[in-house]
This record gives structure tokens, sequence and C-alpha cells, in this order.
């Protein structure tokens, strides 16, 4: 038996006097909010059926109490920003809407941080990141999926991302695993380099484009396995590849270094049943100041990138280089309107630089045998641009694997150079969206 | 089941052009898109405002109090002037001030900025029951009053209906300038009875005139005003 397990879960009685420190990332995410950008995720499943919205409402009644850590609303401390349970009514179920990850101001929607919604056949879950990363955030989903269905008379039966509402949290589910993890012997520097932006015209306010393509994943992986390289790693390539020639296009004589910022789950390195932020970035990158690259050399860089640095040492590290600056008594006694004015010039002025795109693999997703049958697929967006630039999620469910692009600006030439090198790969892409398109003449 | 000619993708049904590229589907076979239900909603969201119901509460009982208790203070122990008036003068000024930021949001700017002018009316009236007259109240204070919030609605009301931008604004701004400094000049020769005529308010208006001109000819040209724009960028 894992030693998680034998953990004790909180006692019920001492529940509602609890509060949460932020953990290690959530810190960073409630700074950079803004009246037009909050970072908010949301995380879709089309069923096989219409959804019932009154049926939907009860499901998250029953589920959101399994996870105290998301039925919370964000308060100000004097010198950090912290976690209490929230027990106003709600959150409600809505009709989704037509631009997904809209702000998410901290005193509204009774101080709820998510939003569930329904469109047909898919419910969808936005969380903001404060909360937790999508590995937390589709247990969430996952369940109330679940408990929806068990109302409906079907027998689910809790395992993976699905768990169960009758038992109560686990310790382990609440904790900040970084700190568990943040004790390498060095602190390796963090990279900092300006890199390729992405320009393009700014949509207006309330507005998210996103398209959405569709494949099926064995054709991927064939592809992927031509190249040598998973299946993370040649969509990496084509999205480095999309980029550098949207740099050619753009200014075909000032060239800079294309970066992607990539999420890596850390559950998978450092054993951890946490339902809060428990992710780490790494940053495959090709420089086109030193040549050109052809796509095979591409995928060859992304391949060897991931392997040197994607393991427990460097990850590690990278962990410890992270607390060092929450761990520091002299940062932790500054008030937190300094903190968060110096948090948001450095991810402004240097964060920020450090990628051209995000983009995030939720993986091969496992449901419960006994749901199987009524999920079609997933979707994962990973929001709105901190600025204006386009991320990319991917989740892949049984056979369909979906690329959800997400971006605030009109142009969407790295959207098009990438599923047009999918395409040329002999990968058939199926592709979904929710901009307003007016054909040309 | 229709693809995009230049793109290579399929195109989900109810797609009238590609979403990468912008060409559009041309499927003789289907004349109108197949499918009429688009997977993605087509009403847009908004942000819930944000209730200050506790700011408003603390912001009327606090104000009610500062009133109530200096009145009292007043008519008991200092009895000398009505004093009192100042700070209650004070006290409703600020409560109209904050109203439509704190307890009914969705109040029209027009009413709000009249009622904001009208408080500053019954400030300046209160004010008169510590002066020996009133005289300067309803020939100098009013009528200042409401030149100034007659042209702070006519400025909101061209920032909300003509375009509004820095360049713009500053137009406005010295457009209504000089008017208030004739008002002005006029207003104060009316009240010490000398003869109604301009002097250093028609310095105002040349220079006003001159800026508004400037700033006329900058609109209107869209090379002046895109360089204007790129050397003053903050």
């Amino acid at each position: 038996m894992p030693r998680s397990n034998q953990r004790t879960a909180l006692p019920q009685r001492n529940r509602k006097e609890v509060w949460y420190k932020l953990d290690l990332s959530a810190i960073v995410y409630p700074t950079l909010q803004r009246k037009d950008f909050s970072s908010v995720y949301r995380l879709s499943a089309v069923l096989k059926e219409e959804i019932d919205p009154a049926l939907l409402q009860e499901a998250l009644d029953l589920t959101l109490p399994r996870f105290p850590t998301y039925k919370v609303a964000i308060r100000k401390g004097l010198f950090w920003r912290y976690l209490e349970p929230n027990n106003r009514p709600g959150p409600f179920v809505t009709p989704d809407i037509k631009n997904p990850c809209m702000p998410m101001p901290f005193k509204a929607n009774n101080r709820y941080l998510l939003r569930v919604y329904y469109y047909g056949r898919r419910i969808s879950l936005e969380a903001h990141h404060c909360l937790g990363d999508g590995t937390g955030g589709m247990c969430v989903l996952q369940t109330l999926i679940a408990v929806y269905l068990e109302l409906q008379g079907h027998r689910i039966s809790p395992s993976g991302f699905v768990l169960d509402i009758h038992k109560p949290p686990d310790a382990q589910e609440l904790e900040d695993a970084y700190m568990r993890y943040a004790n390498a012997r060095v602190k390796p520097p963090r990279p900092g380099e300006k890199t390729y932006r992405v320009r393009g015209t700014k949509e207006p306010f309330y507005t998210l484009n996103i398209i959405d393509g569709i494949m099926s994943v064995k054709e991927v992986m064939k592809v992927a396995k031509n190249y040598h390289a998973t299946l993370t790693e040649y969509l990496n390539a084509v999205l480095l590849y999309a980029l550098l020639q949207k740099q050619e296009a753009d200014n075909p004589f000032r060239f800079r270094p294309v970066k992607i910022a990539m999420p890596v789950n850390l559950r998978r390195f450092f054993p951890s049943k946490t339902l809060r932020n428990f992710i780490t970035m790494v940053y495959p990158s090709i420089d086109p100041r030193l040549g050109d690259y052809t796509f095979e050399e591409i995928v060859t860089q992304v391949h060897h990138y991931m392997q040197y640095y994607i393991n427990e040492k460097f990850l590690r590290g990278d962990i410890t280089t992270n607390a060092a600056t929450q761990r520091n008594p002299l940062i932790r006694i500054v008030p937190l309107f300094i903190k968060d004015f110096v948090v948001r010039t450095f991810y402004t002025k240097v964060q920020d630089k450090n990628s051209s795109a995000g983009l995030t693999n939720m993986g091969a997703l496992k449901v419960p045998e006994d749901m199987k049958p009524f999920i079609e697929r997933f979707d994962i967006y990973m929001g709105q641009p901190f600025s204006s630039r386009t991320n990319c999620a991917i989740i892949s469910f049984e056979d369909t694997l979906t690329i959800n692009f997400a971006s605030s600006i009109i142009e969407a030439d790295v959207e098009r150079y990438f599923f047009q090198k999918l395409v040329q790969d002999g990968i058939h892409v199926t592709i979904e969206s929710n901009r307003d398109i007016t054909p040309q003449a | 089941m229709s693809y995009c000619v230049n793109c290579g993708v399929e195109l989900e049904a109810s797609l009238k052009a590609c979403p990468l590229c912008n060409t559009p589907v041309i499927n003789p076979n289907h004349p109108c898109p197949l499918n009429d239900k688009t997977p993605y909603p087509t009403s847009r969201g908004q942000v819930e405002v944000v209730k200050r119901k506790d700011l408003g509460i603390l912001l009327t009982v606090v104000l009610s109090a500062t009133s109530i208790t200096c009145l009292l203070l007043n008519l008991l122990a200092f009895q000398g002037v009505l004093w009192s008036f100042l700070v209650i003068g004070i006290c409703i000024c600020l409560f109209v001030f904050a109203f439509p930021a704190v307890i009914y949001t969705k109040t029209p700017i027009y009413l709000s900025l009249l009622a904001d002018g009208v408080a500053v009316g019954i400030y300046l009236f209160l004010i008169t029951f510590l002066t020996t007259s009133s005289y300067w109240f309803w020939r100098l204070g009013l009528p200042i009053v409401v030149t100034v919030t007659l042209l702070i609605e006519l400025f909101t009301f061209l920032a909300h209906k003509l375009p509004f931008n820095i360049l713009t604004a500053s137009l406005y701004l010295f457009i209504e300038a000089p008017f208030f400094c004739i008002c002005l000049e006029l207003l104060i020769r009316h009240f010490f009875d000398s003869p109604m005529r301009i002097t250093w308010s028609a310095v105002v208006l040349t220079v006003c005139a001159i800026i508004d001109i400037t700033l006329i000819t900058i609109i209107s040209k869209k090379r002046l005003r895109n360089e204007v724009r790129r050397r003053l960028h903050f």
C-alpha cells in the first residue's frame, strides 16, 4: 500500500475552521489578476446525451463538498493571500457562453473560483488556477460527471480521477506538495532569455478565439513513431515549426529563439495525491539564429531536450529554485502589495517574455470502465493568454485526440501552420471553432 | 462533410468558412451549412458586477453618524454658530459622490453628475447659514455650480457620442475651457455690478482657439495623428 493511503483524513468537525495557504504556483496567479485577465482554465467533457441542468446542479451540490480546496474563496492577508472555506450559495450551473475563460473577479459569483456550464451534450468546468492544476480540475470534473450519471441511475465505481464523494478528503489531497520535494542541494538558475513573441491584432474585451482540432490518436502516434518521437515530442515540434514559420513571415530579418512553455505534471515523478497545483515549466526551444532547422531536426532537438530535462533530478532542482523565494524570511515579511508589484513586474518583464507560446498535454485520459460508454471526448483550454499570443492544450480519450488553441488575437496564423503541418504529415484533422468568421468575398 | 481547399482540414458542419485561413466553404452538394447547431454557443457572457454592499452600508452609517453627532454637538454643546452644517454638507457631498460607485452601480452617468452638482449646490447653500448674507450664493456660487455641472455633462455627452481618445478629449476640454472662463468673468462682473465685458477671458479664448485649430488639424490628418500618437504614447 502506498504511504499516502496511510495518512489520516482531516477530522470532519475541524473542517470549518480550516484555511489554506496558497501553494507555490498559486501565489503568482492572483497577482496577475486584471480587470480583463484571470488565470482561468477550462475542462470540458462531451457526453453522449443532452445534459439535464437540474440534475447537473444536484450533482454539483453533492460533489463540491468532497473537494474542500475548490469550495473556497480567496482572501487577502497582510503578507500573503489565502483560501478560506466558502459556504455561500452556489456555484450554480449556467448555460454555456461563447467566450470561455472570461475574467473571474474574486468577489463575484458568491466568491466561488469555479464555474460550471452546460451546452448540448457538453459539461464544462472553469477553475481559477490558484485552486489547482489540470489534474485537480479533472478530478473535480470526472467526479461531477460520475455523480451526475449516478443520479441518472447508472452505477459508476470510483477509481482514477473519480473520487468517492462519501469518503472524507485525504489530507494529501489538500497539501502543497511542492514543499515536500523542494529539497535539492542546489538551486539551478532560471532560464531567462527574450524570445520571439507572436504579434497580432488584439481582440476586444470578452473575446477568446478557440480553434479545436480533432484527430485520431493512432494516426498521430504512427506519424510520431516515424519521426522516432513520442506524441508530445512530435506535437511540440509541430508547434515550434509553426512558430518558426510565423516568425519568418512576420520578420525575416530579425530572428529570436522560439520557445514553448510546457507545464509538466510533477505527480509522474514525485508521488502525491494533491488536487492543488503540482506542475513546473520546461521550455523546449529552437534558436533559428544558429541556422535553418528542418522539421526532422526540430523533432530530434525536442526529443533530446525532453529526455535530458524531464527527470526527477532536474525537476527537483527547479522546484527548489521556485521554493527558495517563498522560503526567504526577508521576502516573507514584505507586505502583500509590495510583493504583488514586484511579482507582476517580474512576470510582465521577464517571465512572460520567456516563451513564445504555451503548450500543455494532459495525456491519455483514463476514466473508470463503467463511465466510458457515456463519454465521447474531453477538451482542455489553457485559457486566456496573459499577453497577445496563442495557448495550445492537448488531451486524448480513447482514440480521440483533441488539440485546443485559445488566443485573444484576431490572426490564426500559428494555428493554420500547425494544422497544415499535421495534414501534410497525413493526419486527418477536423476543425471546430467559436470564431465569428466572415468568408472572404 | 466539407474540407478547406486551402488547408486540407475537414470542417465542422456548421462552419461557413475555414477558421484557419478564412477560405469560404463552397460545397455545391450542400449550398447551406449541413448543421445549424454550432459546437459553441452564440451568446456572449459577461463578468458579474461585484456588489459592494458592505462598503455601501459602512459608508452610509459612518457619514450619517458623523452628521448626526456633529449636529447634536452643535445644538447641545457648542451653540455659537451652525458650524455643523459644514460637516453635514461634506457628508452629503461624499455620499452623493460615492453613491454610483458603491451603492447603485447602474445609476445613469448624467443623473449621477447632476446629483453631484446638486450636492455641491446644497453644500454652498448650507455655508450661507454661516455668512452674513446669502447674496454671494444666489449671484455667484449657484450660477458657477450650474455652469460647471452643465459643462461636465456636455463633456460626458461628447465623450459618449463622439470618438474619444486623448486627442479628442483634449479638444473637448479646450473648447469648454474658454466658455467657462467667459461665464466666470461675466458672473464676477455681475456680482460686483461692473460693466459687462470680457477682458482676461478673451486671452484664454484666443489661446484655446489656437489650440483647438491645431488639434482639429491633427485629428483630421491621419499621418499627423499617428505621428503624435507615436511620439506621445505612454
